[in-house]
Parts: structure tokens; sequence; C-alpha cells
């Protein structure tokens, strides 16, 4: 936490410029969303690349969590792992969970 | 008491306590959303239609992105101004956040607004008829003599009450009735309660397990209800909500649409979609479809030619989702369906209709599968929509609920204590960057990709 009066006043331009950082790749996002790519997939693996970078920048630098006290990262370290699971799951959905977790073999493929 | 560590840190954390307090809170809200983006992920995986993309107003969601990155700007501004004790800088910047969270939710008010008017009906054939239902869409009978009511004697779930399920849907309202002893009765819930005791009565002692009403009308009745309000009907029988039976005669079920999208995406041969029928959108818009499609094909062949025309979903949309933007089919050669062409045959002279730019259609009921407005009833796309953006737009309600009560009603400590301040309202600002994260990834995922 930045708490001397010199530091903030340093960080507010920054605060404008990553602003501006944002806007400008948000408009990115859209140009990007309407060039035809070999697949949709890598549209949308693109598009998701370009949002993580943004999140990373509201959370790293408007949210202060590039100098923050070591108890916050624990907490968002387990929000992390376990959110991680949740968009992991859907495999499920397409994948057959016995023989995506090497339980079981099917005999066409034995 | 006093809460403690509100200002200074405490010693073990070296945080004070409400920014432990926060990013608690945060970490439940990331789990929160996760599970509804996975959602997302679940219900895209398995669509079984084409997953709408760049279908919502990407300009206006544009908008809305820069609104909500603006207003995280100035909401860490307010803070640091207020570290620095710069108070009218603070309550500027306060302000801005506050009124940028007023334009994003006005702007998403405009857009479910539209949302709502906007409906999609599927044909027998697959085709789906995006456009607006000028008149609304009503079942009508007419020439209604009868009506039978059935009370069963045991508890059921449908159950005769004609006040609230018949009568608000009969032209005029009130309606007199005979019933079958010949007593002239107008139909209200002290008569019928009167009618449906005696009628209990009566089939007690004949030990039958319901009692039925019939009422003949001194005067036929016309019927006018949505499908929604109705059970069911034949070209003869109408069965309202409550099991009650009327006998007479349909005499309106058609559908009058006023087209703006012909989407033949789930047609296999679309130049003959069911659209364009002679009883609908005819020959002329057929023509004017097949050339938009085949021009798609070709510029698509051309740039690309390494690429299967089937496995593009933006050209599929591009060449078979075809958008009408005039009244009239535009001439042979001329706009591939591109808002530039469209202006060009756009009527000169408006007929005194607000809808004069997208031909009119009257669809036969045999010919509808399917028809709903852009909500969650219409497909899995606007049940996510819906829920994402409903539950985010909540989250910026609240947050400007929090940072107004800190810019309005928090002057005492802002001259007292402004350090605390500075922390509350670091807190709050916690909360609203979060709410800008969250947008960073539904912008995308619902509006672009």
């Amino acid at each position: 936490m930045s708490d001397n009066v010199e530091e903030i006043q340093k960080s507010i331009k920054k605060y404008l410029f990553i602003g501006g950082l944002l806007i400008l790749f948000s408009a990115i996002t859209v140009w990007l969303s309407y060039v035809e790519l070999p697949t949709h997939g890598q549209n949308i693996l693109l598009g998701m690349i370009v949002a993580t970078f943004k999140a990373a920048l509201v959370a790293l630098i408007f949210m202060h969590l590039n100098h923050e006290r070591s108890v916050i990262y624990k907490i968002l370290a387990f929000t992390v792992v376990l959110a991680i699971v949740l968009f992991a799951l859907f495999i499920f959905s397409h994948e057959d969970p016995l023989v995506f977790s090497g339980f079981y073999t099917p005999s066409d493929q034995l | 008491m006093d809460i403690p560590y509100t200002v200074h840190a405490r010693p073990d954390t070296g945080l004070y306590n409400a920014k432990i307090g926060i990013w608690l809170f945060l970490a439940s809200e990331v789990m929160l959303f996760g599970g509804l983006f996975s959602a997302y992920i679940f219900l895209r995986v398995g669509a079984d239609y084409p997953w709408p993309v760049h279908d919502l107003d990407v300009t206006l969601g544009f908008v809305n992105t820069v609104v909500l990155i603006a207003s995280s700007v100035t909401v860490v501004m307010a803070w640091a101004m207020l570290k620095l004790r710069k108070f009218g800088l603070y309550r500027l910047n306060m302000a801005i956040t506050v009124i940028c969270a007023g334009v994003f939710m006005f702007n998403k008010s405009l857009e479910y607004k539209a949302k709502f008017a906007h409906y999609a009906v599927k044909l027998t054939d697959g085709t789906l008829l995006t456009g607006h239902l000028p008149h609304g869409y009503q079942v009508k009978f007419e020439g209604i003599t009868e009506l039978n009511l059935t009370v069963p004697l045991k508890k059921s779930a449908v159950f005769a009450d004609p006040v609230g399920y018949v009568l608000p849907f009969v032209e005029g309202g009130a309606a007199k009735f005979k019933t079958e002893d010949g007593k002239e009765i107008t139909l209200d819930e002290s008569t019928f309660t009167a009618l449906s005791a005696e009628a209990v009565k009566k089939a007690t002692e004949a030990k039958k397990s319901q009692a039925t009403i019939k009422l003949v009308a001194t005067s036929p009745l016309k019927v006018a209800a949505k499908p929604s309000e109705i059970f069911g009907y034949t070209d003869s029988t109408l069965t309202f909500r409550d099991g009650t039976v009327a006998t007479g005669k349909l005499a309106d079920d058609k559908m009058t649409l006023e087209v703006d999208g012909v989407d033949a995406r789930g047609v296999a041969q679309s130049e003959k979609s069911l659209a364009f029928d002679h009883r609908y959108l005819g020959d002329a818009w057929q023509k004017a479809f097949v050339e938009n499609r085949d021009h798609h094909f070709e510029e698509f062949a051309k740039n690309y030619p390494t690429r299967d025309k089937n496995r593009s979903a933006t050209l599929q949309k591009e060449a078979l989702f075809f958008k009408l933007h005039s009244a009239t089919p535009p001439a042979a050669g001329e706009g591939h369906g591109d808002k530039h062409g469209a202006e060009a045959h756009a009527p000169a002279e408006g007929h005194g209709d607000a809808h004069a730019h997208h031909p009119t259609v009257v669809l036969e009921k045999k010919d509808i599968t399917f028809f709903s407005n852009f909500t969650p009833k219409l497909n899995t796309y606007y049940a996510i929509y819906f829920t994402l953006t409903g539950l985010h737009g909540l989250h910026v309600v609240a947050g400007a609920l929090v940072l107004a009560y800190f810019l309005l009603f928090d002057g005492k400590r802002l001259r007292q204590d402004p350090e605390h301040l500075a922390n509350r309202v670091e807190v709050g600002g916690l909360f609203w960057h979060f709410v800008d994260l969250v947008w960073i990834f539904l912008f995308p995922l619902l509006y672009l990709l």
C-alpha cells in the first residue's frame, strides 16, 4: 500500500495511463473479433488472452495487487486454484469421465 | 465500542481489518461469477444451434466498457485525492464514478428493452425469422355459446375458476349466461361460488368424481388471448388454463410479423426456406437472399482459398442470416445485405408507419413451431446472457450505492477522520474494480466472440 504523498502523486499519472491502455485494448478486442482466423476457437483464445491481460492490469494497478501484504496473496491463491477447477469442469461434458481419467478403457480401444 | 483497526494496520496481518474483509468477499465473488462463467462454457459447448456472435449491440457494449473503465480510473483517483487531502477533487472523482454507473445502467436498460420487444419465430423447416410483432400475438375465438366447467371433488391441480382464467379474455369483460335450469346469471365470484357449491352437492349425491357445470351464453362471446394465457385450442374448442372448455369457432391465429432477419442456417437448402414461400417473402426476396449468400461465399473463397466454407461460423452467419433493411427487396446487383446498399432502398417517404423499412408477413400457425422474444426462453445463450449481465448489473447498482453513500453522507468523517474515509473508499473502490474486471470478460464473451 502506497502511503506517502510523493508515491501517490506519482501513481496518479500511472492510473490515467492504465485507463487509456485499457480502453485501447478494449478497442483492439473488438477489432480482433472481426478478424477471420482459421478457426473461431482461435478468435476466442486470442480474445481471452487480451481480456486476461486487461484484467491483470486492473488487478495489479487499480487494486494495488502489485504491492500487497502476503495474507491477501494467500487468500487469492486458494481462489485461483478453485476457479481453475471450475473452468476445467466442462471437460466432462464432452469427454467420458471414466475414460478421460484413465479408470476405464473401452473394449474397442484395447 | 470502537471497531478496532479501521485506520491503522493490525500488527499481525499488516492490514486494516476492512481490507482483509473485502478481499475475502471478493474471493467468494470470484467463485460466484466463476460458477456462472463455467455454466457459460457448458452451455456453449453443448449448444445445438449456432452460438450468437456479434448479435448484441457491439457499439453500445463498447461504450459501456469505456464508461466502466473510466469509472474505475475515477474511483482510484478519488482515493488518491483523499490521501492527498484534496477534498474538492475527491468529491469530483467520486461524483463522476457514480454518474458513470448511472450511464452504464441506462445503456443496459436500453439494451434489455430492445430485447423484450424483438421476437424470433421458428418455422417448421428450421428457418428462424426475427422481427417485431406490431399488434402482439393473440389467438382469437368468436361465436362462443357454451362453457363447460369441471369442478373435481378431490383436491386437484386443475380446478374451474372462470373468474380468474376465462373472463379476463372475454371481449367486454362480464358476460351473461343461462345455467342448466334456465336461471340467468352474470358470472362473477359470488355467483360462481354458489353455482359450484350446488353442482358439487348434486355430484356428491350421484357419487360422481367431479361436478360439471354447463353455461350457455345469452349472446355469442368473443375471446382473445395470448397462447401462454390459454391451455390449448382446436378449430372449434378452446381450453382455458382452469380446464374450462369453450365451444365456438377459431377466428384468427395468424401471426403478423415485421421481418428484419431470415436465419436459414438450420435449413438444408437455404434458398428453399419456408420464409421465401409465395405466401410470405416471395421470389424477389429469395433472389436477394441467394445473391447475398453467393456473394459472401465467393468473397470467402477468394480471400481464404484453403478454408472450408462450412466450417467458418462467421461466414455461415453472414451468408445465411440475411438482414432485411427495406420494405421491398433490393434491385438485382445492388446491396449485398450490407447497410450501405440498404439505405439506398429505404423508402424515400415514410407512410406514417414507423416500421415501413421492414416487409410484413402473415404467418400461418401450422408453419410455426416456436416463438419467443429475445429472453431466456429463446435459447440458452439468452438465458446465460441475462443471468450474467443481470447479476453484473446488480453489482453495479450495489457498488454505486456504497460509493454514493460515502460521497453524500460521510461528510463528518471527511472533516474529522479523512484517513478512515480513505480506507472506506479504498475498500468500496476494490469492489468497484472487481465489477469492472468481471465486465472485461463479459464484454468479449457475450458481445464479440
